[in-house]
């Protein structure tokens, strides 16, 4: 049965607006959804406000393209294969990129209570640290906290009132335009299956007001539901999908294919410079669309990255030195 | 495979880190691992004192036992064995909720209590350099009991003031004003304790129970307290050092090279001669 839900990746990526704020599927360098970043980067758009758990190469292509105004988080790198984001570090140096810095805890439980519908979160992490410097609010001293996509305080600080247990801080909901996911399995109607840990997914999806899954994918709706208890997004909580194998290329997705360590490497020793990163988006992104994309990688590439089906990692992959 | 320390010549800089690491883990903990080294260590703990211990990965996977290294936490070789694999919120909720015993992080810069800088190097609002930011250093550190830290140790990253304070100390700033305080004071219900170690490439460090303040324990073989005193930034307290870094057993070699990491991602072989 058809629903309508069914685009392209351009379609899906013709879906951000310069200036809309994305959120993303993933964990670091794993299930990240590479080929609608690539997409974006090749439909130039400007002005984003990425808002999301933790970052990774989806951040680091986004903010070199000059895609990205705003990056809200608390890490990005390319784990092993990257000691840091050297695109987003070059570009705070040269004030290009407004950073607003959380810990991982409380961008998760921002995040939670976006999905929640709940105005905000409290923890009792980070106290006393720098991340709570209000000198260090960079949202307020760009003048961008309106009380509507962007909350009017970066934190509030209070006791709890309850039982007594003392200092707490309350972080405001994450609020995204779109939630961008990268997925095994999608059915028809919009069902995700993830297989293996499902980081932030969950949250993401419900958090963002339009949630597009691209999926290695798309199966019969039917085929999800014969066993329900094994599914990790709702239906009517996606709006689109989109089928796109290797579409987490660089990055890794359990029981499927295994991070490219070599392709990340490449990209984190290439890409200190702006011209360097131009040369790298020149060779990798513009000119080339998914497919072409595959070619130029080959066949013998991708079967060295394929998982064990048994053992949902690949063991062909050369890891260490 | 014998429980005898090995020669000087039969082992790395990287092993003894991942040695000392795995010896501050006792059996039954709850431990909380990030990416590199400390999975190796607290891994090699699991295979040797600490059997029962229930290890936590951040991305999600709940008491693992992976048989073989994950490159990162989030990589699908962690929750091979595991009791669930979920996400973040579970294990973000299970720190704060007081389960976690130890946890394992690094960082760029620390000061003499404890305090950790993973951000930036430099002025925050026009930094030298741009670093990866918290992660999940900071929530570890304010949720588990003790924490330990691996670092690289030049003189730059032992520094009196660190550039910004990611991960929490024993004293930290209080807001709005920022004057230090004890971090007893701040955390409240929430406090459970701190910073328990600093394992660095030149020894053992650790804090005073009553002050904070970091005081050497044992210097690597090769180092004098006298050495490593000069290569801090701040005046490190050497009176209480208690000995040499214990050298890597011959068995926790052969977990380390023939089972936890033959590949050698984390971890070089030392090749003999």
């Amino acid at each position: 049965m058809g629903t309508g839900k069914r685009i392209t990746l351009q379609q899906a990526a013709e879906i951000v607006k310069d200036g809309s704020s994305l959120t993303f599927s993933g964990f670091t360098i794993w299930r990240r959804p590479m080929a609608i970043v690539f997409e974006l980067i090749r439909q130039q758009r400007r002005g984003l406000h990425l808002i999301e758990v933790n970052g990774g190469p989806h951040t680091e292509f986004l903010v070199g393209a000059g895609c990205v105004d705003i990056w809200e988080s608390c890490w990005v790198g390319h784990e092993l294969y990257g000691k840091y984001g050297a695109n987003l570090s070059r570009k705070v140096g040269n004030k290009e990129i407004i950073v607003e810095d959380y810990s991982h805890a409380e961008m998760m439980f921002r995040f939670a209570a976006g999905a929640a519908g709940a105005p905000y979160a409290v923890t009792q992490t980070s106290l006393g640290t720098d991340i709570h410097n209000p000198e260090y609010d960079m949202l307020s001293r760009a003048g961008k906290r309106d009380g509507k996509r962007i909350p009017k305080q970066k934190y509030v600080f209070t006791d709890d009132p309850f039982y007594g247990a003392g200092p707490q801080v309350l972080v405001p909901a994450a609020k995204a335009d779109i939630a961008i996911m990268c997925v095994q399995q999608v059915g028809e109607e919009g069902t995700v299956r993830v297989s293996g840990q499902y980081y932030s997914d969950p949250e993401a999806a419900r958090t963002a007001d339009i949630t597009i899954v691209m999926a290695e994918e798309i199966v019969p709706e039917e085929y999800l539901r014969r066993e329900a208890d094994r599914n990790t997004i709702t239906s009517f909580e996606v709006d689109y999908i989109v089928e796109c194998p290797f579409g987490a290329h660089p990055t890794g997705m359990f029981g499927r294919y295994d991070v490219d360590g070599a392709f990340l490497k490449d990209f984190y020793g290439r890409t200190r410079t702006q011209e360097g990163f131009d040369d790298f988006a020149k060779e990798w992104i513009t000119g080339l669309d998914h497919m072409s994309y595959l070619e130029k990688l080959g066949w013998p590439r991708m079967l060295t990255l394929k998982a064990n089906t048994a053992l949902n990692y690949s063991t062909c992959v050369k890891r260490g030195q | 495979m014998g429980k005898e320390y090995a020669n000087p010549e039969e082992y790395g800089l990287a092993d003894l880190l991942c040695c000392a690491a795995a010896r501050e883990v006792q059996d039954n903990e709850i431990v909380f691992a990030g990416t590199g080294l400390p999975m190796v260590a607290i891994m090699l703990a699991q295979k040797t004192h600490a059997p029962n211990l229930k290890l936590i990965f951040e991305a999600g996977t709940l008491d693992g036992r992976p048989p073989e290294i994950p490159t990162s936490v989030g990589d699908a070789r962690c929750e091979m064995g595991a009791s669930r694999a979920s996400g973040l919120y579970d294990a973000f909720s299970i720190a704060q909720r007081g389960y976690v015993d130890l946890g394992f992080l690094g960082g760029a810069e620390v000061d003499e209590y404890g305090n950790v800088n993973t951000t930036c190097i430099g002025d925050y609002l026009a930094p030298d350099l741009r670093l990866t930011g918290s992660g999940g250093n900071p929530d570890i550190n304010s949720f588990a009991k003790r924490t330990v830290f691996i670092m690289v140790h030049e003189k730059r990253r032992f520094t009196p003031k660190v550039s910004y304070i990611t991960s929490p100390g024993w004293r930290v700033k209080k807001w709005p004003e920022g004057e230090f305080v004890h971090r007893r004071e701040l955390y409240g219900a929430a406090y459970r304790g701190g910073p328990s170690a600093v394992i660095s490439t030149a020894g053992v460090f650790r804090f005073d129970n009553e002050t904070g303040r970091i005081y050497l324990d044992t210097c690597h073989p090769g180092k004098t307290p006298e050495e490593i005193r000069e290569m801090c930034h701040f005046d490190l307290d050497i009176s209480r050092v208690s000995g040499e870094t214990l050298p890597p057993t011959r068995e926790e070699l052969h977990f380390i090279h023939d089972v936890l990491d033959p590949e050698q991602i984390f971890i070089p072989k030392v090749t003999k001669g």
